[in-house]
């Protein structure tokens, strides 16, 4: 009986500790970030500290992207010291639920790395698909349709669009109880290539938003828009 | 006697199974981080070579990596500048050609992600994703 008991403590006891060696604890693995609309960058801060008896070195840190860069104050952590690791994604022209990893590596447990998370959930105030109109040789220059949907947390009434190229002519239609617009693209001349840009703004009252493209492209031998 | 043992077992694995199942229910609605990135139709490199001069090579790599050295020919397209790159890209883009997305390596995801957005939100078609990435071909070509 005592024996079945010791054998049920030690294995209960195994069951419920820590991984040894696990010098490093870290505050959080995983961020939520939710930047602003004009953000440029999201910011992590990851914390932790050695909890063991010896110094650890951090011998990499690696982002799982270019747009995601990581900095670290000091490379060895004390015993009982603290630090971070801080971690800078970089929004660019990205949009929705983006998520990245930060591989970290120490020297105390060189072959198990730490994996850092962050998401960062950017909000889109305007949605365009599709973003290339394309009249190949085949083509009848007929309208096409760029449909414009304003974000959940939005209110747009009007959008302007400009063409780079005069003979790209556009209407723009809300879209009657729907957050969205159409927005008819007219071709008015045929014969010669053209790449156009189309930018597409929302009229709102700040004026901290940037603006959103489509492109225009059209074969020469494109057939002339019926009469 | 063994019938004891047996139990305990039972009892022990159960009593493993508890945290497992709480962190099942803890984290539901978390994001799979293990989940590999969209299927973005993978091409090896021989196959993409082989297709010699109807391949237009997208570099999804960051500007300093791509300022460092690319595949001779291949356009920048990230998503860092996507909306100035992309249309520098479509200038050069017919519908004859096969667009070739590459980033670093194999665990990067960058050429996944630029693959996907040109086929969602430009509607282009024959868009693939090198296998292996930048390091690939910079070891077949050393």
């Amino acid at each position: 009986m005592k024996i079945r008991s010791a054998f049920l403590i030690v294995s209960l006891t195994f069951l419920f500790l820590r991984p040894a060696g696990a010098a490093l604890v870290w505050e959080q693995k995983e961020a939520d970030l939710h930047p602003a609309l004009t953000d440029k960058t999201a910011v992590a801060h990851f914390k932790y500290k050695n909890t063991g008896d010896k110094p650890v070195k951090i011998t990499s840190v690696h982002a799982s992207c270019g747009c995601t860069t990581a900095a670290l104050a000091k490379d060895t952590v004390a015993p009982e010291e603290s630090g971070e690791i801080v971690a800078t994604f970089t929004i660019g022209d990205r949009s929705g639920v983006q998520t990245k990893t930060i591989t970290v590596r120490t020297d105390d447990q060189p072959e198990q790395a730490t994996i850092l998370k962050l998401k960062a959930t950017i909000p889109q105030l305007l949605q365009v698909a599709p973003v290339f109109l394309f009249w190949s040789a085949k083509d009848a220059l007929t309208p096409k349709v760029i449909t414009v949907g304003v974000g959940a947390d939005y209110a747009v009434d009007k959008i302007n669009v400009t063409s780079t190229d005069k003979s790209i002519e556009t209407e723009v239609v809300p879209v009657p109880d729907k957050k969205e617009f159409r927005v008819i693209v007219k071709p008015t001349e045929s014969g010669r290539p053209i790449n156009a840009s189309l930018k597409i703004e929302p009229v709102l009252k700040a004026d901290a938003h940037k603006p959103y493209y489509a492109n225009v492209r059209i074969d020469s031998r494109a057939k002339p828009p019926p009469q | 006697m063994r019938f004891s043992l047996v139990r305990q077992l039972l009892l022990l694995l159960g009593l493993a199974f508890l945290p497992a199942i709480g962190q099942a229910v803890y984290y539901r609605n978390s994001t799979s981080w293990a989940q590999p990135p969209v299927d973005s139709a993978p091409v090896s490199l021989a196959q993409a070579e082989s297709w010699g001069g109807t391949v237009l090579w997208l570099d999804a790599r960051s500007d300093e990596q791509f300022a460092r050295r690319h595949i001779p020919g291949a356009l920048q397209l990230n998503e860092d500048r996507w909306d100035d790159l992309l249309r520098a890209m479509l200038l050069q883009w017919s519908p004859d050609r096969r667009l070739v997305v590459y980033c670093s390596r194999e665990t990067c995801h960058a050429s996944h992600e630029v693959a996907e957005r040109l086929r969602k939100e430009a509607g282009l078609t024959n868009v693939y994703v090198l296998q292996g990435g930048w390091e690939e071909w910079e070891t077949a070509h050393r």
